[in-house]
């Protein structure tokens, strides 16, 4: 959790000129240890204070910190010190060891080692996958909810249909997954500055956005429920617990983020350079379609199982390179669908087409097909659409009735060769109640798990026959809840 | 633009000339079966014989079959699904289909304009969880087509209004409005918001492409895809693509209990139907589908068939236990004209009960009455 407190927050804001009238003190006071009484109770064991930013105040924050340091020392919490410098990090790092600090989180290591834990933070658009940290951040994430506004100046930032367009890190998180495995993402996004207090459910939301996806948000709160915790106010009492419920939950189900995603559509492409915005928005936009999907590095292909795989989505405007190209070739011949932005596929093949509404040359490759887009890929909302129906919603693995604002992940494990667990978590994005929302899932299942923060047990769901698969009627769904089930041919 | 699709020449009188005693009348069969099930296909069966048998309309040619399909295909009244609700089930469909094809039919062709999107017709009815391989099972060459755009068509089809129209002079439609012998309006029997009962006539109001008639629009020409409903009928607050035939009447009053029974009136003379045929097995009642307010689930156990689709709306809103000569300020039409009235005077068919022969279950002992349910 972030925890701005001290001469170098104070600075901060005395430079923008955005600190408001007696929130100096507050500032003070969170840096006091009795501010961490806050925390008694809770999930919450670590903290991220500003420890050197490269003012004169650098010095006077890290002799201010000492007292809580040693009071989060004695309460079993972790306190990491951020380190905003260009240059010179190595003095800041030092400090932070001599103080105890469990770790440090810094944006430039210029390929030095430090002696103590390093968490590295990036901007999203350019994280060094391979060399960052186990535990690493990013920046520039957006704040998950409802895009409400529909412009800004002239620029619509609407989505093209009616379906609310909705802010998540979902996408991201799921790529981290795939280019970091192993590693742990914190998501560094702060609320967003409104007149009014946010309400409660937007900050579980951000939890729940942020590990249904498989990584953290580094919780942050606004200055006004900050502000509202320190004078005792319980309808911010209550946003707190609602959050800490949240994060408890996700803490007591972490089995659940070894569980892959589920999809019979993979989505390949190095998701680097050029090729980022394009194949970011794609995963984006299949993922608000709820096409449950597996992204797949380039250069992994060749060792990805393919196994339960009906569809690959080829990004990139680069072919592929020989061996994957027999690869996909092979899948294309046993049945599979391979779509892609060129032909790249057997000259004798001859384009055949599909329905007009799609805009692809259809080559028929043994069983299989490749779908090759007329103009290439260019809009990114387009090429989700037309992957969805290129696939087929004959595929889909799990679908939303009366969807909304909601959204839906569905993952999963193998118990046995035949048996699987499988997971469907659905969010809410408004902060608004989500009723009559029926979950579709392409197995028949008699019954399933109901899991929701802040309640200990699960309820027992009964499912109703959909043939080909089953519904699940839910419950109004205030941010989050989750269906958990086993069975056979899921 | 398409050939002259509807008989325009047959019409040469303004629509005040037809009077509702000239509007032709015609039988109307009434089935009850109270479940989705073998049962359909067997009262569907009983009450095609009733009218007369389907061969003579239907062997050899090609039918096209408008089905309603309201909405978007994740919307639910609840939990219920769409189709026990507010979409005609694929019971009916299916049975109708293999009825069709049983009685000769060449080709049938399933059509809806599937809500703002030009996505095949096959995956909107997969989204719903229907499976379109049992319609295409159900008789020989069954086909599909969304008719919200251009499809399969390289121009649109015009439809002229005899008489001139009450809204549009004419209107733009998919080809498979034209490229047919037999049209046929597979209905939901419920109540409307906007114009009080939405039934075989209204069912016609979603032939219409939205990329002509719909939201976004654009000015000039037709847009590739659809994008957004047919507010524009509603509010009249911004016209056709000017490719499309003009409106009759710049200065009507921009109600939409006023404009959305003229187009669908205008509708059923330009593009006659030669078969309606209403699901009301299940429904809603209070509202066509689950974004109205104060909607709820209904079982009225009802089948109703014609061969006129005025005289097919008349009874099926005596079956809902309305009175079909009501009209403006009369329950089911509170705050719109009738389209009945409408329909009638531009010579469709007749609404009045004493001019219809009502076969099989007798109104009275099969009426449910929506307004009390």
């Amino acid at each position: 959790m972030k925890w701005p407190c001290g001469p170098i927050e104070i600075a901060r804001r005395n430079k923008s000129g955005s600190i408001q009238a007696g929130f100096k003190e507050i500032l003070e006071a969170w840096g006091r240890p009795s501010a961490l009484e806050l925390l008694e109770g809770t999930p919450i064991n670590c903290l991220i204070v500003d420890w050197a930013y490269g003012g004169p105040e650098d010095s006077a924050q890290q002799q201010a910190l000492k007292p809580l340091l040693e009071a989060g020392r004695r309460l079993g919490i972790s306190i990491v010190g951020k380190i905003a410098l260009k240059e010179g990090e190595g003095a800041a790092v030092a400090a932070a060891r001599a103080a105890g600090l469990s770790a440090v989180m810094l944006e430039n290591t210029s390929g030095r080692s430090f002696d103590l834990p390093a968490i590295l933070q990036f901007p999203r658009d350019k994280i060094a996958w391979e060399t960052a940290s186990t535990v690493f951040s990013s920046r520039e994430n957006v704040w998950p909810g409802l895009g409400l506004e529909t412009m800004k100046g002239d620029t619509a930032i609407a989505g093209p249909t009616g379906i609310p367009w909705v802010n998540s890190n979902a996408w991201f998180s799921l790529l981290a997954g795939v280019l970091a495995p192993g590693k742990n993402l914190w998501l560094d996004f702060d609320p967003p500055d409104t007149s009014t207090a946010l309400h409660p459910a937007s900050y579980a939301l951000a939890i729940a956005d942020s590990r249904a996806y498989g990584s953290q948000w580094i919780v942050s709160l606004d200055d006004k429920l900050r502000a509202a915790l320190s004078r005792g106010d319980s309808q911010a009492k209550g946003a707190w617990d609602e959050m800490c419920e949240a994060i408890a939950f996700f803490e007591s189900h972490k089995d659940w983020d070894a569980f892959k995603s589920q999809g019979i559509l993979a989505v390949v492409s190095d998701f680097r350079g050029e090729n980022a915005y394009m194949s970011g928005e794609v995963l984006n936009l299949l993922n608000r379609r709820q096409v449950q999907f597996r992204i797949i590095e380039r250069s992994r292909l060749l060792s990805a199982p393919n196994q339960g795989l009906k569809a690959i989505l080829w990004l990139d405007k680069e072919a592929p390179g020989a061996e994957q190209h027999s690869q996909l070739l092979a899948f294309a011949r046993q049945g599979g669908l391979v779509i892609a932005a060129a032909y790249w596929g057997p000259r004798e093949a001859k384009p055949t087409k599909k329905d007009p509404s799609l805009h692809y040359q259809l080559y028929n490759v043994g069983k299989g097909q490749i779908a090759v887009a007329e103009q290439g890929f260019e809009d990114p909302y387009q090429v989700a659409v037309d992957t969805h129906l290129l696939v087929s919603r004959r595929n889909d693995v799990v679908r939303l009735y009366n969807p909304e604002t909601t959204n839906c992940h569905c993952s999963g494990e193998f118990i046995s060769p035949h048996h699987k667990t499988r997971l469907i978590q659905v969010l809410n994005y408004s902060s608004e109640p989500a009723d009559s929302v029926t979950v579709w899932v392409n197995g028949q299942v008699e019954s399933a798990r109901l899991w929701r923060p802040g309640i200990k047990d699960a309820r027992t769901l009964q499912g109703v026959a959909a043939s080909p698969g089953t519904d699940f009627g839910l419950p109004p769904i205030s941010v989050y809840c989750a269906l958990e089930f086993e069975g056979t041919n899921l | 633009m398409g050939a002259i699709g509807a008989t325009a020449s047959a019409w040469l009188a303004s629509p005040a000339m037809f009077l509702a005693r000239t509007a032709p009348a015609s039988r109307v069969a009434v089935g009850m079966c109270h479940e989705y099930g073998r049962e359909v296909l067997e009262t569907l069966g009983s009450m095609f014989d009733q009218l007369g048998g389907l061969e003579g309309l239907v062997r050899g040619k090609t039918v096209a079959i408008k089905l309603n399909l309201t909405g978007d295909a994740t919307d639910r009244l609840g939990y219920l699904p769409a189709e026990i609700t507010h979409w005609v089930h694929p019971q009916v469909i299916g049975a109708t289909v293999h009825l069709l094809g049983k009685a000769g039919a060449q080709r049938i062709r399933l059509l809806e304009s599937a809500m703002a999107t030009s996505e095949p017709l096959e995956e909107f009815m997969l989204q719903a969880n229907w499976e379109p391989r049992d319609f295409l099972s159900a008789a020989p060459q069954v086909e599909f087509e969304n008719t919200n755009y251009l499809g399969y068509g390289k121009d649109y089809s015009r439809f002229w209004v005899p008489g001139g129209g009450l809204m549009f002079k004419g209107y733009d439609l998919n080809h498979s409005y034209e490229d047919c012998d037999v049209f046929v309006s597979l209905a939901k029997l419920k109540e409307h918001v906007t114009a009080g009962v939405t039934l075989s006539m209204k069912n016609c109001f979603g032939i219409t492409p939205c990329t002509i008639y719909g939201d976004g629009s654009p000015e000039d020409e037709p847009s590739l895809v659809p994008r957004g409903g047919r507010g524009p009928f509603h509010e009249m607050n911004r016209l056709p693509s000017k490719s499309a035939p003009p409106v009759v009447n710049a200065n009507a009053p921009k109600d939409p209990g006023y404009s959305v029974p003229r187009v669908v009136a205008d509708l059923v003379a330009a593009r006659p139907v030669h078969l309606a045929i209403i699901d009301g097995i299940h429904s809603m009642a209070g509202g066509e589908g689950p974004w109205c307010e104060r909607v709820r689930h209904v079982q009225p156990g009802l089948l109703v068939a014609g061969t006129n689709c005025v005289a097919t709306d008349a009874v099926a809103m005596a079956l809902m236990g309305f009175d079909p000569m009501a009209d403006r300020g009369t329950a089911p039409f509170e705050t719109c004209d009738s389209t009945l009235r409408l329909a009638e005077q531009l010579g469709v068919g007749t609404r009045d009960l004493n001019r219809i022969e009502v076969l099989g279950a007798p109104i009275d002992k099969a009426c449910f009455k929506f307004r009390q349910a």
